[in-house]
């Protein structure tokens, strides 16, 4: 990804009030990570799991902030769980940042990324969680911005989903 | 010792702390004996400590009390290592191991029923001030010093398995319910908007 997109992503996440973030680290969205931990407007929490990364994010929305967790597809398998139990059931607010490995719009698609990538959007319809799927830079600033009040009017997570341009 | 006794002991302490459960007995023993408004009755296994977590770190200033289990823990293990290394000095974590899932109604053992220490574990994540404790004394002890003084403490509270939650009245709250009681009560604490409408 072109640093000028991971900066425009970050500063779109700033200004839709996102102010906590929780995260296991990926390889298509990364340069995002340093740019938020830099930012003292915005406070970063390592987690061992998405699993885990949801539940806290999820504790620091009904304390007051407004959270987004950053992961891989992946990790919406991983995570089910917790944005069934906690995300869906309590209606917690709730951005998901996932770098979409193996979707058709991967650009670093592979043998090891389709299969995984393939089943990513089914499961979020499975688990009803809305998402918008970005491949460019194109609105990213009102696509960001509308994911944000998406979630907070819908009171669950929202999930946005990085490929295209953002995969390379 | 029984759990149900450890909580009679902390119910009445509570005053303007948080409290999140996870489930099964101690979330039905929990309600039954505290009707506090900053209860979170989170009720899903491997999930109140990570809510926990969030809570301290949002609100840094308050104590947020955790109250989980042996099985929940268990299935939750990365929070040990994330808990240490944020290390919030306003979270109290009380396990209550049994050493059994006691809410499949027939019992199973859980590995604490083996060879493994909940303590030992936390201890090895990193958490400076994880203890066990196996009576009432020792249990007020350990309460009474967490209650009164800032650092993050995990106790486990080795507990007999007690199926008394099964003859109190549960709570007919929804969890959603739960939720925006909770957060109206930190709203009006706090002096700050949670959940506002911007549909």
């Amino acid at each position: 990804m072109k640093e000028e997109l991971a900066k425009r992503i970050v500063e779109s996440l700033k200004d839709a009030g996102i102010n906590f973030v929780t995260y296991l680290p990926e390889t298509r969205l990364s340069q995002i990570v340093p740019l938020i931990r830099d930012d003292p407007g915005m406070e970063l929490i390592a987690a061992a799991s998405e699993q885990e990364a949801v539940t806290i994010a999820a504790g620091a929305t009904l304390g007051g902030k407004q959270a987004a967790v950053y992961m891989e597809n992946t990790g919406i398998y991983v995570s089910s769980y917790s944005l069934l139990a906690v995300g869906k059931q309590l209606g917690v607010p709730i951005l998901l940042i996932v770098g979409y490995l193996g979707g058709v719009g991967d650009q670093r698609n592979s043998f090891l990324y389709a299969t995984i990538g393939n089943h990513t959007i089914p499961v979020l319809q499975g688990l009803g969680i809305e998402h918008t799927l970005l491949e460019d830079g194109d609105r990213l600033e009102v696509k960001i911005g509308d994911a944000v009040r998406a979630a907070n009017a819908l009171r669950g997570p929202f999930a946005l989903l990085f490929a295209g341009e953002f995969s390379l | 010792m029984i759990r149900y006794n450890c909580l009679e002991l902390l119910a009445p302490l509570v005053t303007d702390q948080i409290v999140v459960t996870s489930l099964s007995g101690q979330k039905i023993e929990w309600a039954h004996l505290s009707k506090h408004e900053g209860n979170l009755l989170v009720g899903t296994m491997g999930t109140a400590l990570g809510v926990g977590i969030g809570l301290a770190v949002a609100l840094p200033h308050r104590k947020v009390i955790v109250l989980e289990s042996d099985g929940s823990v268990l299935l939750s293990l990365f929070n040990l290592p994330t808990l240490a290394n944020l290390n919030p000095d306003n979270l109290i974590v009380f396990v209550f191991d049994n050493a059994s899932y006691s809410g499949t109604r027939i019992s199973e053992p859980t590995a604490t029923a083996g060879r493994t220490d909940l303590a030992t574990m936390a201890r090895g994540a990193g958490i400076e001030k994880a203890v066990t404790v196996r009576d009432l004394e020792s249990f007020q002890k350990e309460m009474t010093a967490a209650l009164s003084e800032n650092g993050l403490r995990f106790v486990v509270c080795k507990i007999e398995e007690s199926k008394d939650h099964r003859n109190i009245l549960r709570t007919d709250m929804d969890p959603l319910e739960n939720k925006y009681l909770f957060v109206r009560y930190l709203e009006k604490s706090e002096g700050k908007p949670i959940i506002r409408s911007r549909g």
